[in-house]
């Protein structure tokens, strides 16, 4: 690659004697890029104009470095160009294999065929490949993969996994195949900065070697004890972004303080977790979805973002992150089975800018109004989005109950307020109006009636049409409507903007009340 | 000629470096515009860039062009790191994305070139060691390729075919799998 030969050059010509640089300068690295001008080809005046300009020609290693940047299949192809092509191709850096990358998901149904010829195209273009230069190896045979293929997975990872490898993806089925770790010893482990497992075995041991750039690791679906993850994490000390899904042997998760790089951490639905135990002392994302664990975070006063999708998380926030995390400034809250209303914060999210409160499966007598205490504890805040879209509305009307609406405290620094699964519950009534009358920085609010996913107007939405909805959801948002008409319409000022999202008309038939 | 851009007047008062082209054409640019150029960074450096830098490999043409895209880059450069939040995921950051925005517009703007220039732009680039142009420019002419058959790939870059009709045949079997 043109650069790399650069570096080369440069190292020998950083020599104080400016007469001797500069000699070099229109010298030697020229030499490498020098302007071979190719006669015209006269006779082929099928290009006109382009072709009368006098074309520099590029050399080789440019041409490999362009090469180089080709998808896999585009760089195959270009393969037979020319001897220059070719050698460019034996040592391509970006190796994808996967259904799509080698063309072969127009069947739906996946047979033993097709399996078969997935492991012979791979296999071929490895052995082939001379294993030089690999920066970004993927092989995705989630949909291939059976337990007699180890050999084959072995055998390229040998092939591709070498020194100077940065980016390694491996994604099969089952957990049966174990990831060989041994494999990192080449050198490889110097290298390697993205490391993602899916669907087998990852056991590490104090043998594994230190892996100085890995600075990402997502392991999905894979089977690996918390000593293992232990031993990759106590030598991985760039590492920036760990993320662990569906991880189902571990129990504990422990984060040794030497991380100080690591800014991100996502646990997503491991299903024995019971703990995580972390000292790394600079998270600012903490992402957590699952049960109810133990959550030790120790020094948080980094933490910026946080994401916690588990049963009642919403009161775990509140009580729990305005002392330990000061300096949030996102929060997106996922509670299921929130029982007991927000309670009164101690103490306050004095920098949240943004907070999303998703309650799931919302029993009949939470109160949406008390949410104020929660909005109150946050003076910064300026976008609030909560999403209330429940299948069953159980909470009082506000047509059951028109009686007096209660009134919160003011709030000067909201714009944007959006409620998705707006119904006519009587206390989401009068939050809404509470919004409107006590915000005075209110510029947005967005009011969303139930919507069905997909709907029919995202473009990845193949069946063009929206998902059926139940009639009582309907109704219920047609009900919603009706309350935003009587009791928030009138309340709007001039300066906000209210927007109103019903049910897709296209879609769904009209549903008298 | 080529006088400090809007976004580095703040530098104005450090230091400029002359460029003088092949037909002897000169350019002051700042040092932060020029220092995107390793090779440059390194004469700096050195103490070598007094009296001006001579690259006699690059008309003044093209290093027009190059010094343009320097200039939009360093200002960039130096915006990042005014406006860098600490949050770690880039993802929620919308204010850079209307900056990043602007660059890519910028970038696509500028790649819209003859093949001649934009080769003589590659070199320019890998003489001078500039990444990011480098890479900018390659990946345009990786892309005009993209679903040309070789013949068409010879045909618009001037390659010599060097195979012979059976090694061709040969490679053709061992990609097949690409054309399917």
């Amino acid at each position: 690659m043109g650069l790399l030969d650069l570096m080369h050059h440069k190292s020998m010509e950083r020599q104080p004697d400016c007469r001797r640089r500069r000699a070099q300068d229109t010298n030697g690295l020229v030499a490498q890029a020098k302007i071979n001008v190719l006669p015209c080809q006269q006779d082929d005046d099928s290009q006109g104009g382009e072709r009368d300009i006098q074309m520099p020609n590029l050399p080789e290693d440019i041409w490999h470095h362009i090469h180089s940047l080709m998808p896999m299949r585009d760089a195959a192809q270009a393969a037979c160009v020319s001897h220059a092509f070719l050698r460019s191709w034996r040592c391509h850096p970006n190796l994808t294999f996967s259904g799509t990358a080698l063309g072969m998901n127009k069947k739906t149904c996946v047979n033993d065929e097709i399996a078969r010829d997935f492991l012979s195209k791979v296999d071929q273009i490895l052995r082939k490949h001379s294993g030089i230069g690999v920066k970004k190896l993927t092989i995705n045979m989630s949909q291939f993969y059976t337990a007699k293929d180890s050999c084959y997975v072995n055998s390229w990872l040998l092939i591709a996994v070498t020194p100077g490898i940065e980016e390694l993806t491996l994604q099969l089925s089952m957990g049966e195949y174990n990831f060989p770790c041994s494999l990192l010893s080449n050198g490889s482990g110097e290298s390697i900065r993205y490391l993602h497992l899916c669907g087998c075995s990852f056991r590490p041991t104090a043998e594994l070697p230190w892996l100085k750039s890995l600075t990402k690791v997502w392991l999905h679906a894979v089977c690996f004890t918390g000593d293992e993850l232990g031993c990759l994490l106590c030598n991985s000390f760039a590492l920036e972004r760990l993320v662990l899904t569906h991880c189902d042997e571990l129990v504990c998760l422990k984060i040794p303080c030497m991380l100080r790089w690591l800014r991100y951490l996502k646990v997503f639905c491991c299903e024995n977790l019971r703990m995580i135990d972390n000292d790394a002392p600079n998270i600012s994302s903490f992402l957590y979805a699952g049960e109810r664990i133990q959550l030790s975070l120790g020094d948080t006063l980094k933490m910026e973002y946080i994401h916690l999708m588990c049963r009642g998380a919403l009161h775990y926030a509140c009580v729990e992150l305005p002392s330990s995390m000061p300096n949030l400034k996102i929060a997106d809250i996922n509670s299921a089975n929130e029982m007991a209303n927000a309670p009164v914060l101690r103490s306050k999210f004095l920098h949240l800018k943004k907070l999303i409160i998703r309650p799931t499966t919302i029993t009949f007598s939470y109160d949406y109004f008390s949410l104020v205490s929660l909005l109150d504890a946050c003076p910064s805040l300026e976008t609030l989005i909560l999403d209330v879209s429940e299948r069953k509305m159980e909470h009082v009307s506000i047509f059951t109950d028109p009686s007096d609406l209660r009134k919160g405290q003011q709030h000067h620094k909201m714009k944007r307020v959006k409620i998705l699964g707006f119904t006519s519950a009587k206390s989401l009534v009068e939050l809404t109006c509470h919004f409107l009358e006590s915000i005075t920085s209110l510029e947005y609010l967005t009011l969303e009636s139930y919507q069905s996913r997909p709907r029919c107007s995202v473009p990845a939405n193949k069946r063009r049409k929206c998902f059926p909805l139940p009639i009582d959801v309907l109704r219920e948002a047609q009900r919603g409507l009706l309350a935003i008409r009587t009791y928030i319409e009138p309340k709007v000022p001039s300066m906000v903007k209210l927007r109103v999202v019903e049910p897709c008309r296209r879609c769904h038939a009209a549903v008298e009340l | 000629m080529a006088s400090a851009g809007s976004g580095d007047e703040k530098a104005a008062a450090a230091a400029m470096i002359t460029l003088i082209s092949s037909d002897n054409e000169k350019f002051e640019v700042t040092e932060a515009t020029a220092t995107l150029s390793q090779t440059i960074r390194h004469m700096i450096e050195d103490g070598c860039t007094d009296g001006g830098v001579p690259l006699p490999n690059v008309t003044s043409k093209i290093l027009a062009r190059v010094i343009e895209y320097c200039k939009k880059h360093a200002t960039a450069a130096a915006g990042e790191e005014g406006s860098s939040s600490s949050f770690s995921d880039a993802a929620f950051l919308e204010v850079d994305r209307a900056f990043l925005e602007e660059l890519e517009e910028f970038d696509d703007a500028f790649l819209e070139v003859d093949r001649a220039t934009l080769f003589d732009l590659i070199l320019a680039a890998n003489y001078l060691d500039i990444k990011g142009l480098l890479n900018l420019t390659c990946q345009k002419v990786a892309d005009s390729v993209k679903g040309k058959t070789p013949e068409q790939i010879r045909e618009m870059y001037n390659i010599v075919n060097d195979l012979t009709p059976e090694e061709e045949a040969e490679i053709r079997r061992e990609t097949q799998w690409a054309f399917e």
